[in-house]
């Protein structure tokens, strides 16, 4: 049949496949040298770590707790003389995964000790920087207790670290920021990808505390407001959002999701249910201000729940509902109707179906919605200034009727303050609220990788 | 219940007179002759299976049944809606007990609409309505009193594309019985209802394995072993083997001759050798003009195959048109 066609004249069109392993000659190079800079970096690490004691490597031998507890524990770390450290271990933890991905794609079977090496050097960097935590956290400790005593300087509060706001900290702060969302993305694709890939979860988890480490001090997170932006921290503006978060998702998630059942599986095709359906779309779209004065009338006032945390949660409630609404119903939307029909056509009432089935397999999907629907009521302000929550909360909700604050509030408050040190902490404030929508969001994107379904 | 309703039935009618009458007839039929014509006792005729043509308003042909047998389901004039537009039109016939039924016909002819008329699947389209009577065990399914979730319960269906639960193989049949309320011993109807749905010898290992792992030939068996779990007394299928390649096809084949010993089939079907294979009778439907669905010819297999009553049954077998 072929010999019928001419062909005289036609390049004959045949799409080369382009072969991974034969084009891989300068990933092979990159790959090397992955490997070799990276088992350089741990040597030098190492080496450092034994010539100078760690002590010296990871603090600046300023010794005023040991002097003040009269023992040579450990010194007081601050970032300033640690750069060329703190470059180095985000890229020690990253090097070794890039080169086992390039040689996996060039080698179909790695000998499984090769692998085992790789991997070795890969955790290796993890498990040191887990030390250094630990060394974080005890000096943590002594900040504190040289505090107590009275020891001027001993403070490592986020004043100090932002102390000289050169150009140099700020380029780091930024390149720090970017390393971090990449590196928790990247994660999550690893990880959720089908391939046999090494994942990079591990290390994506260890350079984003790395940087937290870096930038934030325990001791910020740990303390309460105060009149002294070097004594002032954020404990109770997270524990108030993550306690009106709790709240919030307890009343809007089953509400929302009942209401996106309820429109998709049982409510019929008429004027009444779109007429709900249009007002869901226009209420995702109302000024979040117009919520907290609702939420003042019907919430603080009229049911009489004062400026607690209930109050607070309910109004953030209604202003996510309409997205965890609409989300709910798209993940609704995506079970196939054939779903559906099996399952009537075993006998199945239509709660039965949706409760063993259309739920269960739109579950993903609705969490994922109700993430992003909840990370965007960690950062609204406006709604609970309106509602009156306070700014100077020296203690922690023990109830849900109590007084609260959240961090965009807290945020708020140190930066209408005049003095500079309290815009610093401002910064680190926000920080932490960014790390916490970033850990959120890829949470979301983690998850519906997770829980997807093909068909 | 069923054989109650049927042998009460057969018990009371003249089933026994009837049937020699329709044998002779039957031979006599060497040139084609126009239709007998009708019984005036409609339900006389429907239990001495004598024919399909109930009503002399109808232009459906007739076949007479030399074979005494029972019916699972009688229709009578059964139209089905879709909002303003008619998609079968007064549709009256049998589907014998324990037989394959074959629904063949053009494409946009009913035949689906007239399948999920059966189990009530309809009720699930926004503005779907049927008329007219669907006889089950003494009972008019369609009657909005009847509960269409027991309805689907007794009569089972399976569809044109595999669609196996995202769960285990074991959930899969599981399902339907454990939502009935099934008490008995479910490790062993799981391995009965995948037994007679001859996927058993390939799964029974990995029965934790994921219902969307497998094969396209063996999820449509998954389903249908799904559909015999809850073990109803119809079994309805919906153009099984279209999405199938032909070894699979064949495989689904053979399981509804085997199946048809305990169940009632109705299968839809575009694969006119696929009819003539499985199945034990065939109704042919046709649209006219205005889309609307008739029964043109219902009989036995081989008669319609090898001998249309109907000029239009005829050249769609022939492959005239369709």
């Amino acid at each position: 049949m072929s010999a019928a066609i001419p062909t005289a004249g036609i390049t004959p069109f045949a799409p080369r496949i382009r072969a991974r392993r034969g084009l891989s000659v300068g990933f092979m190079v990159i790959a090397l040298l992955a490997i070799t800079a990276s088992m350089l970096m741990l040597g030098a690490l190492i080496v450092e770590i034994l010539v100078d004691g760690a002590a010296q490597v990871f603090t600046d031998g300023s010794s005023t707790v040991a002097e003040v507890r009269g023992e040579t524990l450990i010194d007081l770390p601050t970032p300033e003389n640690m750069n060329w450290l703190a470059w180095a271990m985000p890229v020690a933890i990253l090097l070794p995964f890039l080169g086992l991905r390039v040689v996996r794609s060039l080698i179909a079977d790695i000998p499984a000790l090769a692998e085992r090496a790789i991997g070795f050097a890969t955790t290796l960097p993890v498990a040191l920087f887990v030390h250094i935590l630990y060394v974080r956290f005890e000096s943590a400790y002594y900040i504190e207790y040289a505090k107590a005593i009275g020891v001027d300087g001993a403070s490592g509060n986020i004043v100090q670290l932002f102390g000289e706001a050169s150009g140099f900290q700020f380029v780091r702060l930024i390149v720090a920021g970017l390393i971090l969302p990449l590196g928790i993305i990247a994660a999550g694709w690893f990880w959720s990808s089908r391939l046999r890939r090494p994942s990079l979860l591990l290390p994506g988890i260890a350079i984003a505390a790395w940087v937290v480490y870096l930038f934030l001090d325990p001791f910020f997170l740990s303390s309460y407001p105060s009149r002294l932006p070097v004594q002032a921290g954020i404990f109770s503006a997270i524990t108030g959002t993550l306690y009106m978060m709790v709240i919030t998702a307890a009343v809007a998630f089953p509400l929302g999701v009942g209401a996106a059942i309820y429109l998709e599986e049982y409510a019929r095709r008429n004027w009444f249910s779109r007429m709900i359906q249009v007002n869901i779309s226009n209420l995702a779209g109302v000024p979040s201000i117009i919520y907290g004065l609702l939420g003042l009338q019907v919430f603080v006032r009229v049911l009489e729940f004062e400026r607690s945390v209930l109050a607070g949660a309910c109004t953030m409630a209604l202003l996510v509902m309409p997205i965890i609404i609409v989300s709910a119903q798209e993940a609704l939307r995506t079970v196939p109707p054939s779903m559906r029909e099996a399952a009537y056509a075993v006998g199945a009432t239509r709660w039965q179906v949706v409760r063993f089935h259309v739920l269960p397999y739109a579950f993903g999907g609705m969490l994922t919605g109700n993430i992003l629907a909840m990370s965007r009521a960690i950062g609204e302000t406006a709604p609970l200034i309106a509602i009156g929550a306070l700014t100077f909360i020296a203690f922690l909700a023990d109830s849900p009727t109590d007084d609260f604050t959240v961090m965009p509030i807290q945020v708020f408050n140190w930066v209408t303050r005049p003095q500079s040190g309290f815009h610093e902490i401002a910064a680190s404030g926000i920080i932490i609220l960014m790390l916490v929508l970033l850990v959120m969001n890829a949470a979301a994107i983690i998850m519906r990788q997770r829980t997807r379904t093909d068909w | 219940m069923a054989r109650n309703f049927f042998t009460m039935m057969r018990s009371s009618a003249p089933a026994a007179t009837a049937a020699p009458a329709a044998s002779e007839q039957r031979s006599e039929r060497a040139a084609p002759s126009p239709p007998s014509p009708p019984p005036a006792n409609m339900k006389e005729a429907a239990a001495a299976g004598v024919g399909v043509h109930l009503d002399p308003n109808l232009e459906a042909v007739r076949h007479d049944f030399t074979e005494e047998i029972e019916m699972a389901l009688q229709l009578r004039e059964v139209s089905a809606f879709y909002g303003s537009f008619q998609a079968i039109d007064k549709m009256t016939m049998p589907i014998p007990q324990n037989r394959v039924t074959a629904l063949i016909g053009p494409s946009g002819c009913g035949k689906s609409t007239l399948l999920r008329c059966f189990n009530r699947m309809n009720d699930l389209i926004p503005g779907a309505r049927i008329e007219g009577e669907i006889m089950f065990e003494g009972r008019n399914l369609i009657d909005p009193n009847v509960d269409a979730v027991e309805v689907r319960r007794r009569i089972g269906m399976v569809f044109q594309k595999p669609n196996p639960f995202p769960k285990s193989i074991y959930e899969n049949v599981a399902f339907g019985a454990r939502i009935n309320g099934y008490s008995g011993d479910m490790d062993r109807l799981v391995e009965d209802s995948l037994r007679r749905a001859a996927l058993w010898d390939e799964v029974k290992d990995e029965l934790d394995k994921s219902g969307l792992a497998l094969s396209g030939g063996q999820q449509q068996r998954l389903c249908i072993a799904r559909a015999i779990a809850v073990q109803p007394e119809i079994i309805l299928m919906d153009e099984p083997a279209s999405a199938l390649d032909p070894v699979a096809t064949l495989k689904i084949e053979d399981l509804m001759r085997e199946l048809a010993e305990h169940y009632t089939i109705v299968v839809v079907t575009h694969n006119m050798q696929q009819a003539g294979r499985v199945s034990d009778y065939t109704a042919f439907l046709l649209a006219g003009e205005e889309r609307v669905g008739r029964l043109v010819e219902f009989g036995p297999t081989q008669e319609i195959f090898t001998n249309p009553l109907d000029q239009r049954t005829e050249d769609y077998i022939t492959g005239r048109y369709g």
